[in-house]
């Protein structure tokens, strides 16, 4: 590699008029096409946001105008225990099914980075419970996991085993959940195939030479390079499993059938919204929602540049 | 990059990029257009129900307003169940473009209440329906502190249904006469159908109650109520409702081994239809349950597949808790409300009445929904009719119109949902033995009440 001196660094020249010019029509430029995004922006996102915050200051039952009641609906939360329980057993759910998504799609991942004629066969096919409508993919696993007749039990009885009434049982149900999260991994896969497919070569041959044993290399060389992916999914992860709705709703309804181990914050909230009327609680349970996820994503970001390494340093 | 200024790309015209903007346009209006009303010209929405449902309506609607001298009716089919529902029509009512009538599945009480339909009591003086022709008891529940938000105009009827035939084999009297005309006895009786092999439960005879909105009814039955309206409170941990989920969780641990789990495992007991989570079919039309408690919407659908596996069943009158005095019925209603906005509320309303009269009769002989004004001449579903004779439809139309007559206030709550899902937690926690009887109805009534005072509060 040849050897230069440093090129030591230079007054910025005076831009000629005619070139200032050209860049704010540049910058005109990139904000008109950037309006549409910037409109959609301010109309689905950040006024909402705002009407969010503002309702959830105020007694609103859809039909009428919404009437000023202050901290109230923040103080119902505390006093509700439903506002407890499907705190409780949403954070049960993060807590266990996004580390669990992360591990299980990691290993896809690793296993479908291997050479292989089928890559692309196997590829769609973890990629396919993604396309699924959630409602679909609940009904289906409602009928698989049916304590009598269904084909998971009637195979776990042959073998002899005790299986569990799935969705019937408080104490089994919110683990059902858990595990039917663990079905659509396809995004997360991906992403994470995504990263190792963009793991220099040398760095692998090079990681091959020094050990032979293949977790050092997963460890010293494949992780510490896909944790870029690791911290998106991980984001991502915890925002999804905060809001988990769907097959919690299919499953349990709006109490969380059986015995409220189904009862989502989602859920809750949907409830008091939509069944309730209650738009004012159900503002607020939003607004408090997006505290929780806003400060855990924002202290991810904060841990994550100790742990998460960019080819190249940080840009 | 060149510094020459931002202009629209070459390729895009300025006739093509108002051509685009006008088909844009034109299809953002579209859809609000389709189911705007006019003025003169009817509009009905339906929250669901099958394709011969939506004829039936359909026809009904235009029939009328053909004969009225009404410009072209609309009507909107399958708009969403339940809560969907609910929401399209509340975001078309503050739009301030909801149809002129809509068939409700849930209580117009809440809704009404806070101003969405429009009170119909001075539309009804001097109508072919006035207030007196309606069962109180049904009436009330679209009426709240005195002011009437629908109608329901037909209704299922909750009744006792049991299958003679099972009856007969036991040696046992299966005339309506002779049903049991308390819990105690039903209970008494319920033993003797009931087999276990293991833990399957083979056949069973009655149910101790578990559905949610069936539970006022059961209360009723047994002397108490849920909502007293009058005074504005809820009567959840009343005496009689303790009574009552006591009663019935002795039930549940005598016969049925203490757990519904058990019962679920080895078929649908609930009620008479295919459970459509797990696929199990109904274990009455399968001839494994002697009796239980249905709406008499099951009549249009009893003889659909499954087959019930025997031919003769009957109706009853709900049996009497230990703390009763006098049969009551229940019913789950169609509602039908004017919204608020309609531009056409006096013919909106005539049509309710041509419904509630005549239009049910019809609507009744295709499908079973019993009409429920009192100058209603009824005549018998034809379905039934084909399947078990003239003489025994007859009855049975009798039967439920005698039970339409007696049933108790139900669905006449503002928080109605609310209260609902209170009750089904409580169930859930009682029979599986989560909480005392005790604890869990107090708990409900306590989450309920404040609710009912918040809504009410200013």
């Amino acid at each position: 590699m040849p050897i230069t001196a440093p090129i030591a660094p230079q007054a910025a020249p005076l831009l000629p008029r005619r070139n200032r010019k050209a860049q704010r029509a540049e910058a005109r430029a990139g904000l008109f096409f950037a309006l549409p995004w910037i409109i959609g922006m301010t109309i689905f996102v950040a006024l909402p946001l705002i009407v969010t915050f503002y309702i959830a200051q105020t007694k609103f039952q859809i039909v009428g105008a919404p009437k000023w009641v202050g901290l109230q609906n923040y103080e119902a939360l505390l006093r509700d225990p439903a506002f407890w329980k499907s705190a409780q057993n949403t954070l049960i759910f993060a807590a266990i099914s996004v580390p669990l998504k992360l591990i299980i799609a990691l290993g896809l991942a690793l296993l479908l980075n291997r050479a292989t004629a089928l890559l692309g066969f196997y590829r769609t096919v973890f990629y396919l419970p993604f396309l699924m409508p959630a409602v679909a993919g609940s009904v289906v696993f409602m009928l698989l996991l049916t304590p009598n007749a269904g084909p998971v039990n009637i195979a776990l009885e042959a073998m002899g085993l005790n299986p569990p009434d799935w969705l019937l049982d408080p104490k089994a149900a919110l683990w059902t959940l858990i595990l039917l999260s663990l079905w659509p991994l396809g995004v997360e896969t991906l992403v994470f195939l995504g990263g190792l497919q963009n793991i220099p070569k040398d760095v692998s041959e090079a990681a091959d030479l020094d050990s032979p044993k293949r977790w050092h290399k997963l460890v010293w060389i494949t992780l510490p390079l896909i944790t870029p992916m690791v911290l998106f999914n991980l984001v991502i992860g915890i925002i999804y499993s905060f809001q988990v709705f769907t097959q919690a709703i299919v499953i349990g309804g709006t109490t969380g059938t059986p015995a409220e181990s189904t009862l989502m914050y989602m859920v809750v909230l949907y409830r008091a919204a939509f069944r309730y009327f209650n738009m004012g609680l159900a503002a607020a349970m939003a607004t408090v929602l997006f505290v929780v996820v806003l400060i855990l994503t924002l202290l991810i970001f904060k841990t994550a540049r100790s742990w998460v390494h960019y080819e190249g340093g940080e840009t | 990059m060149s510094n020459t200024s931002f202009a629209v790309p070459r390729h895009i015209s300025r006739r093509g990029f108002l051509a685009s903007s006008a088909a844009f346009g034109t299809a953002m209006a579209l859809p609000p257009a389709a189911f705007a009303q006019q003025e003169g010209q009817l509009l009905l929405w339906l929250p669901g129900g099958s394709e011969l449902f939506c004829k039936i309506h359909t026809g009904l609607l235009e029939g009328f307003s053909a004969g009225a001298s009404l410009g072209p009716a609309t009507t909107v089919c399958g708009l969403g169940q339940d809560t969907e529902f609910t929401q399209s029509l509340i975001g078309a009512i503050t739009a301030g473009n909801p149809p002129d009538i809509s068939m409700l599945w849930d209580s117009p009480v809440s809704l009404g209440a806070q101003g969405a339909f429009m009170p119909l009591d001075d539309m009804m003086k001097g109508s072919k329906i006035p207030l007196d022709t309606w069962p109180a008891g049904l009436l009330s529940s679209c009426q709240f502190k005195g002011v009437t938000y629908g109608l329901p105009i037909t209704a299922g009827v909750y009744s006792m249904w049991y299958n003679q035939e099972m009856f007969e084999a036991r040696g046992m009297a299966s005339d309506r006469a002779s049903f049991p005309k308390t819990w105690a006895e039903m209970r008494k009786m319920s033993k003797e159908f009931t087999v276990w092999e293991g833990d399957k439960l083979i056949s069973a005879g009655f149910m101790p109650n578990r559905v949610p909105e069936t539970m006022a009814i059961w209360s009723a039955l047994n002397g108490g109520m849920m909502f007293d309206e009058a005074n504005l409170k809820y009567q959840i941990d009343s005496e009689q409702n303790i009574e009552m989920m006591t009663f019935f969780l002795e039930w549940l641990d005598e016969e049925y081994k203490g757990d519904f789990n058990l019962v679920d495992r080895s078929g649908n007991f609930l009620d008479g239809y295919p459970n459509s989570t797990t696929g199990m079919g109904p274990a009455f039309r399968e001839g494994r349950q002697a009796g239980m408690q249905s709406g008499s919407w099951l009549l249009g659908d009893i003889f659909a597949d499954p087959v019930p596996s025997f031919e003769r069943w009957n109706l009853a009158a709900n049996p009497i808790g230990p703390s009763g005095s006098t049969s009551v019925s229940g019913t789950w209603p169609n509602w039908f409300v004017i919204p608020v906005g309609s531009k056409n509320p006096q013919a909106a309303f005539d049509y309710l009445s041509y419904l509630a009269i005549e239009g049910s009769v019809e609507w009744y002989q295709q499908i079973p929904d019993v009409p429920t004004n009192s100058q209603v001449q009824r005549k018998a579903p034809a379905g039934l009719v084909e399947k078990r004779g003239q003489e025994v439809a007859d009855d049975i139309t009798a039967f439920l119109g005698e039970q339409a007559a007696v049933v108790t206030p139900m669905w006449n709550s503002p928080v109605q949902s609310f209260y609902t899902d209170q009750i089904a937690r409580a169930v859930e926690k009682i029979y599986t033995k989560a909480s005392p009887v005790k604890d869990a109805l107090s708990e409900a009534q306590a989450a309920t009440q404040a609710e009912l005072e918040r809504v009410l509060a200013g």
